[in-house]
Protein backbone atom coordinates (compact mmCIF):
# COMPACT_ATOMS: atom_id res chain seq x y z
CA UNK A 1 0.00 0.00 0.00
CA UNK A 2 2.99 2.13 1.06
CA UNK A 3 4.72 1.49 -2.37
CA UNK A 4 1.19 2.46 -4.39
CA UNK A 5 1.36 5.72 -2.83
CA UNK A 6 4.82 6.15 -3.46
CA UNK A 7 4.71 5.08 -7.50
CA UNK A 8 0.89 7.43 -7.42
CA UNK A 9 2.81 10.22 -6.42
CA UNK A 10 5.63 10.11 -8.54
CA UNK A 11 3.55 10.01 -11.72
CA UNK A 12 1.04 13.06 -10.79
CA UNK A 13 4.61 14.82 -10.52
CA UNK A 14 5.14 13.27 -13.93
CA UNK A 15 2.15 14.96 -15.25
CA UNK A 16 2.52 18.57 -13.15
CA UNK A 17 5.83 18.80 -14.80
CA UNK A 18 4.33 17.94 -18.37
CA UNK A 19 1.36 20.31 -17.25
CA UNK A 20 4.11 23.12 -16.44
CA UNK A 21 5.74 23.11 -19.64
CA UNK A 22 2.97 23.38 -21.76
CA UNK A 23 2.83 27.18 -21.18
CA UNK A 24 6.82 27.65 -21.81
CA UNK A 25 6.86 26.04 -25.01
CA UNK A 26 4.57 27.88 -26.68
CA UNK A 27 5.71 30.91 -24.81
CA UNK A 28 9.76 30.38 -26.53
CA UNK A 29 8.06 29.42 -29.49
CA UNK A 30 6.60 32.74 -30.31
CA UNK A 31 9.39 34.35 -28.97
CA UNK A 32 12.00 32.95 -30.87
CA UNK A 33 9.57 33.24 -33.51
CA UNK A 34 9.07 36.59 -33.84
CA UNK A 35 13.36 37.38 -33.23
CA UNK A 36 13.66 35.03 -36.47
CA UNK A 37 11.08 37.74 -38.37
CA UNK A 38 12.77 40.79 -36.73
CA UNK A 39 16.23 39.75 -37.80
CA UNK A 40 15.09 38.81 -41.21
CA UNK A 41 13.09 42.36 -41.93
CA UNK A 42 16.19 44.58 -40.41
CA UNK A 43 19.47 41.67 -40.44
CA UNK A 44 21.48 44.75 -39.50
CA UNK A 45 19.60 44.39 -36.07
CA UNK A 46 20.26 41.07 -34.87
CA UNK A 47 23.04 41.51 -32.74
CA UNK A 48 20.20 43.65 -30.53
CA UNK A 49 17.20 41.07 -31.76
CA UNK A 50 19.12 38.23 -30.67
CA UNK A 51 20.70 39.51 -26.86
CA UNK A 52 16.97 40.51 -26.38
CA UNK A 53 15.50 37.03 -27.58
CA UNK A 54 17.74 35.12 -25.10
CA UNK A 55 16.66 37.57 -22.68
CA UNK A 56 12.99 36.66 -23.50
CA UNK A 57 13.72 33.13 -23.39
CA UNK A 58 15.50 32.97 -19.76
CA UNK A 59 12.67 35.05 -18.41
CA UNK A 60 10.21 32.68 -19.99
CA UNK A 61 11.73 29.89 -19.56
CA UNK A 62 11.87 29.77 -16.12
CA UNK A 63 8.29 28.88 -15.18
CA UNK A 64 9.16 25.35 -17.25
CA UNK A 65 12.36 24.82 -15.11
CA UNK A 66 10.27 25.85 -11.54
CA UNK A 67 8.22 22.77 -12.66
CA UNK A 68 11.23 20.76 -13.01
CA UNK A 69 12.25 21.50 -9.68
CA UNK A 70 9.25 20.59 -8.11
CA UNK A 71 8.75 17.29 -9.75
CA UNK A 72 11.95 16.41 -7.70
CA UNK A 73 10.80 18.18 -4.71
CA UNK A 74 7.42 16.45 -5.05
CA UNK B 1 27.12 6.70 -14.49
CA UNK B 2 28.33 3.47 -12.07
CA UNK B 3 25.63 4.00 -9.69
CA UNK B 4 22.57 2.99 -13.04
CA UNK B 5 25.47 0.34 -14.08
CA UNK B 6 25.06 -0.94 -10.38
CA UNK B 7 21.33 -0.27 -10.12
CA UNK B 8 20.25 -2.20 -12.69
CA UNK B 9 22.61 -5.28 -12.16
CA UNK B 10 20.50 -5.14 -9.07
CA UNK B 11 17.56 -5.07 -10.74
CA UNK B 12 15.52 -8.80 -10.23
CA UNK B 13 14.08 -8.84 -13.79
CA UNK B 14 11.62 -11.70 -12.96
CA UNK B 15 9.83 -9.68 -10.69
CA UNK B 16 10.13 -6.08 -10.90
CA UNK B 17 8.61 -4.21 -13.99
CA UNK B 18 10.78 -0.93 -13.68
CA UNK B 19 14.34 -0.53 -12.73
CA UNK B 20 15.27 2.40 -11.64
CA UNK B 21 17.86 3.73 -9.24
CA UNK B 22 16.06 3.75 -5.56
CA UNK B 23 16.98 7.66 -5.56
CA UNK B 24 18.41 10.23 -8.32
CA UNK B 25 20.52 11.62 -5.39
CA UNK B 26 23.28 9.58 -5.58
CA UNK B 27 23.91 11.07 -9.11
CA UNK B 28 24.72 14.29 -7.48
CA UNK B 29 25.65 13.94 -3.83
CA UNK B 30 29.38 12.88 -3.19
CA UNK B 31 29.60 12.26 0.59
CA UNK B 32 32.83 10.66 1.15
CA UNK B 33 35.48 12.86 1.03
CA UNK B 34 38.79 11.88 -1.72
CA UNK B 35 40.92 13.65 0.32
CA UNK B 36 41.74 15.67 3.61
CA UNK B 37 43.17 19.15 4.58
CA UNK B 38 43.61 20.27 7.19
CA UNK B 39 41.58 17.85 8.94
CA UNK B 40 38.84 19.13 6.27
CA UNK B 41 37.42 16.41 3.98
CA UNK B 42 37.14 17.59 0.47
CA UNK B 43 34.44 15.91 -1.63
CA UNK B 44 34.55 15.44 -5.17
CA UNK B 45 32.15 18.59 -5.11
CA UNK B 46 34.31 21.04 -3.36
CA UNK B 47 37.64 19.51 -5.44
CA UNK B 48 36.14 20.57 -8.96
CA UNK B 49 35.04 23.99 -7.23
CA UNK B 50 37.82 24.95 -6.60
CA UNK B 51 39.21 23.01 -10.11
CA UNK B 52 37.35 25.21 -11.71
CA UNK B 53 38.41 28.65 -9.94
CA UNK B 54 42.30 27.46 -10.47
CA UNK B 55 41.31 26.60 -14.26
CA UNK B 56 39.77 30.35 -14.70
CA UNK B 57 43.15 31.73 -13.40
CA UNK B 58 45.46 29.51 -15.55
CA UNK B 59 43.20 30.55 -18.53
CA UNK B 60 43.81 34.24 -17.89
CA UNK B 61 47.00 34.19 -16.69
CA UNK B 62 48.51 32.17 -20.02
CA UNK B 63 46.03 33.61 -22.02
CA UNK B 64 47.13 38.14 -21.64
CA UNK B 65 50.52 36.98 -19.68
CA UNK B 66 52.92 38.15 -22.80
CA UNK B 67 50.80 41.13 -24.22
CA UNK B 68 51.79 41.97 -27.98
CA UNK B 69 50.73 43.61 -30.23
CA UNK B 70 49.92 40.03 -32.12
CA UNK B 71 48.78 37.80 -29.55
CA UNK B 72 49.11 33.57 -30.22
CA UNK B 73 46.06 32.06 -31.43
CA UNK B 74 45.37 30.99 -27.84
CA UNK B 75 45.76 34.65 -26.30
CA UNK B 76 43.54 35.74 -29.07
CA UNK B 77 40.65 33.31 -28.01
CA UNK B 78 40.98 34.40 -24.36
CA UNK B 79 40.84 38.03 -25.73
CA UNK B 80 37.99 37.61 -27.84
CA UNK B 81 35.64 35.88 -24.93
CA UNK B 82 37.35 38.32 -22.65
CA UNK B 83 35.53 41.44 -25.70
CA UNK B 84 32.74 39.35 -25.48
CA UNK B 85 31.70 39.79 -22.28
CA UNK B 86 32.86 43.76 -21.97
CA UNK B 87 31.59 44.87 -25.05
CA UNK B 88 28.75 42.09 -25.30
CA UNK B 89 27.60 42.34 -22.11
CA UNK B 90 28.93 45.02 -19.94
CA UNK B 91 28.61 47.75 -22.83
CA UNK B 92 25.54 46.66 -24.71
CA UNK B 93 23.51 46.40 -21.95
CA UNK B 94 24.43 48.68 -18.95
CA UNK B 95 25.70 51.16 -21.28
CA UNK B 96 29.09 53.28 -20.23
CA UNK B 97 28.56 52.83 -16.42
CA UNK B 98 29.03 49.19 -17.22
CA UNK B 99 32.75 49.12 -17.42
CA UNK B 100 32.50 49.18 -13.68
CA UNK B 101 31.08 45.85 -13.03
CA UNK B 102 33.41 44.03 -16.36
CA UNK B 103 36.05 42.67 -13.67
CA UNK B 104 32.53 40.64 -11.47
CA UNK B 105 31.21 39.79 -14.52
CA UNK B 106 34.01 38.19 -16.65
CA UNK B 107 34.52 36.69 -13.24
CA UNK B 108 31.14 35.03 -12.94
CA UNK B 109 30.69 33.91 -16.29
CA UNK B 110 34.45 32.43 -16.89
CA UNK B 111 33.45 30.53 -13.61
CA UNK B 112 30.16 29.47 -14.93
CA UNK B 113 31.52 28.52 -18.13
CA UNK B 114 34.45 26.29 -16.61
CA UNK B 115 31.56 25.02 -14.32
CA UNK B 116 29.33 24.19 -16.69
CA UNK B 117 32.01 22.40 -19.26
CA UNK B 118 33.19 19.49 -16.45
CA UNK B 119 29.60 18.11 -17.09
CA UNK B 120 31.49 17.04 -20.74
CA UNK B 121 34.71 17.11 -20.25
CA UNK B 122 35.53 13.03 -19.88
CA UNK B 123 36.98 11.46 -16.57
CA UNK B 124 34.99 14.13 -14.63
CA UNK B 125 31.33 14.30 -16.26
CA UNK B 126 30.22 16.17 -13.61
CA UNK B 127 28.73 20.24 -13.76
CA UNK B 128 29.07 21.42 -10.31
CA UNK B 129 26.67 24.24 -11.11
CA UNK B 130 24.41 21.28 -10.56
CA UNK B 131 24.77 21.55 -6.89
CA UNK B 132 22.06 24.20 -5.64
CA UNK B 133 25.05 25.99 -3.38
CA UNK B 134 26.86 27.02 -5.99
CA UNK B 135 24.67 28.96 -8.52
CA UNK B 136 22.55 30.23 -5.36
CA UNK B 137 25.50 32.14 -3.53
CA UNK B 138 26.49 33.18 -6.95
CA UNK B 139 22.79 34.43 -7.36
CA UNK B 140 23.10 36.02 -3.82
CA UNK B 141 26.11 38.16 -4.74
CA UNK B 142 24.50 39.09 -7.91
CA UNK B 143 21.27 40.12 -5.98
CA UNK B 144 23.56 41.86 -2.88
CA UNK B 145 25.37 44.14 -5.99
CA UNK B 146 22.40 45.24 -8.05
CA UNK B 147 20.14 45.97 -4.55
CA UNK B 148 23.23 47.56 -2.68
CA UNK B 149 23.17 49.65 -6.45
CA UNK B 150 20.10 50.81 -6.40
CA UNK B 151 20.03 52.03 -3.20
CA UNK B 152 23.34 54.15 -3.58
CA UNK B 153 22.15 55.39 -6.79
CA UNK B 154 18.75 56.87 -6.50
CA UNK B 155 18.67 56.54 -2.64
CA UNK B 156 15.45 55.10 -0.85
CA UNK B 157 13.52 56.64 -3.76
CA UNK B 158 14.58 52.85 -5.39
CA UNK B 159 12.07 51.59 -2.92
CA UNK B 160 9.41 53.52 -2.59
CA UNK B 161 9.44 53.89 -6.83
CA UNK B 162 9.29 50.14 -7.01
CA UNK B 163 6.64 49.70 -4.82
CA UNK B 164 4.35 52.98 -5.79
CA UNK B 165 5.22 53.53 -9.76
CA UNK B 166 4.14 56.83 -10.31
CA UNK B 167 4.38 56.65 -14.13
CA UNK B 168 0.86 53.74 -13.80
CA UNK B 169 -2.45 54.68 -13.25
CA UNK B 170 -3.64 54.93 -9.84
CA UNK B 171 -6.20 52.18 -10.17
CA UNK B 172 -3.66 49.62 -11.18
CA UNK B 173 -0.47 51.54 -8.80
CA UNK B 174 -1.09 49.19 -5.75
CA UNK B 175 -1.09 45.88 -8.27
CA UNK B 176 1.88 46.73 -9.94
CA UNK B 177 3.77 47.53 -7.18
CA UNK B 178 3.22 44.55 -5.69
CA UNK B 179 4.04 42.69 -8.66
CA UNK B 180 7.08 44.30 -9.12
CA UNK B 181 7.70 44.06 -5.40
CA UNK B 182 7.23 40.35 -5.00
CA UNK B 183 9.24 39.54 -8.19
CA UNK B 184 11.93 42.40 -7.95
CA UNK B 185 13.44 41.47 -4.37
CA UNK B 186 12.36 37.82 -4.16
CA UNK B 187 11.83 36.01 -7.07
CA UNK B 188 14.86 37.26 -9.61
CA UNK B 189 17.70 35.45 -7.38
CA UNK B 190 14.93 32.85 -6.74
CA UNK B 191 14.83 32.11 -10.75
CA UNK B 192 18.74 33.47 -11.59
CA UNK B 193 19.71 30.72 -9.23
CA UNK B 194 17.31 27.98 -10.41
CA UNK B 195 17.72 28.65 -13.99
CA UNK B 196 21.21 27.60 -13.98
CA UNK B 197 20.70 24.40 -11.85
CA UNK B 198 17.75 22.98 -13.27
CA UNK B 199 19.38 23.67 -16.95
CA UNK B 200 22.68 21.36 -15.36
CA UNK B 201 20.61 19.08 -13.36
CA UNK B 202 18.09 18.00 -16.59
CA UNK B 203 21.53 17.93 -18.40
CA UNK B 204 23.46 15.95 -16.59
CA UNK B 205 20.34 13.32 -15.86
CA UNK B 206 20.11 13.00 -19.28
CA UNK B 207 23.86 12.15 -20.15
CA UNK B 208 23.54 9.78 -17.53
CA UNK B 209 20.41 8.13 -18.36
CA UNK B 210 21.20 8.08 -22.08
CA UNK B 211 24.71 6.79 -22.68
CA UNK B 212 24.61 4.48 -19.40
CA UNK B 213 21.50 2.88 -20.96
CA UNK B 214 23.24 2.73 -24.35
CA UNK B 215 25.90 0.41 -21.88
CA UNK B 216 23.96 -1.52 -20.13
CA UNK B 217 21.88 -2.85 -23.20
CA UNK B 218 25.17 -3.34 -25.29
CA UNK B 219 26.95 -5.15 -22.03
CA UNK B 220 23.73 -7.07 -20.99
CA UNK B 221 23.52 -10.91 -21.67
CA UNK B 222 21.31 -12.22 -24.46
CA UNK B 223 21.08 -12.20 -28.01
CA UNK B 224 23.99 -9.67 -30.02
CA UNK B 225 22.01 -8.84 -32.49
CA UNK B 226 18.62 -7.65 -30.58
CA UNK B 227 21.31 -5.75 -27.59
CA UNK B 228 22.80 -3.78 -30.54
CA UNK B 229 19.50 -3.06 -32.02
CA UNK B 230 18.45 -1.71 -28.35
CA UNK B 231 21.68 -0.19 -27.57
CA UNK B 232 22.97 1.73 -29.80
CA UNK B 233 19.97 3.93 -30.94
CA UNK B 234 20.27 4.88 -26.95
CA UNK B 235 24.18 5.54 -27.68
CA UNK B 236 23.85 7.48 -30.99
CA UNK B 237 20.82 9.59 -29.08
CA UNK B 238 23.42 10.25 -26.11
CA UNK B 239 25.86 11.79 -28.19
CA UNK B 240 23.74 13.72 -29.95
CA UNK B 241 22.43 15.22 -26.45
CA UNK B 242 26.48 15.59 -25.55
CA UNK B 243 26.91 18.30 -28.67
CA UNK B 244 23.76 19.83 -27.61
CA UNK B 245 24.97 20.19 -23.64
CA UNK B 246 28.07 21.68 -24.81
CA UNK B 247 25.87 24.37 -25.98
CA UNK B 248 23.45 24.26 -23.59
CA UNK B 249 26.81 25.03 -20.82
CA UNK B 250 27.91 27.72 -22.75
CA UNK B 251 24.32 29.66 -23.42
CA UNK B 252 23.93 29.34 -19.70
CA UNK B 253 27.43 30.69 -18.86
CA UNK B 254 26.21 33.63 -21.33
CA UNK B 255 22.44 33.96 -19.72
CA UNK B 256 23.57 33.97 -16.34
CA UNK B 257 25.92 36.82 -16.48
CA UNK B 258 23.38 38.54 -18.80
CA UNK B 259 21.07 38.42 -16.39
CA UNK B 260 23.00 39.72 -14.14
CA UNK B 261 24.06 42.81 -16.13
CA UNK B 262 20.31 43.49 -17.03
CA UNK B 263 19.50 43.19 -13.55
CA UNK B 264 22.34 45.38 -12.17
CA UNK B 265 20.98 48.17 -15.33
CA UNK B 266 17.69 47.86 -14.09
CA UNK B 267 18.69 48.86 -10.48
CA UNK B 268 20.86 52.05 -11.52
CA UNK B 269 18.77 53.37 -13.80
CA UNK B 270 15.16 52.44 -13.12
CA UNK B 271 13.16 55.31 -14.21
CA UNK B 272 10.92 55.20 -17.07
Amino acid sequence: MEGNIEVLKGAIALVGYGLAAIGPGIGIGIVVGNAITAMARQPEMAGTVRTTMFLGIAFTEALALIGFVLFFIA
Amino acid sequence: MGEVILASEECDVANEVICAPTDVKELFEFDEAIFTVFGVGVTKTIFLMFLAAFVVVALLYFGLRKRQLVPSKFGSAIEALLEFVRDGIAKDVIGPEGYKYVPYLTAIFFFILVGNLFEVTPFINFPITSRMAIPAFLAIVTYVIFIFMGFAKNGFRYLIDTIWPMHVPIGLRWLVGLIELVSVFLLRPFTLAVRLFANMVAGHLMLTLLLGSGVIFLTAVGDIGIRALIGIPWFVLGVAIFVFEVVVSVLQAYIFTLLSAVYIQSSIQFEH
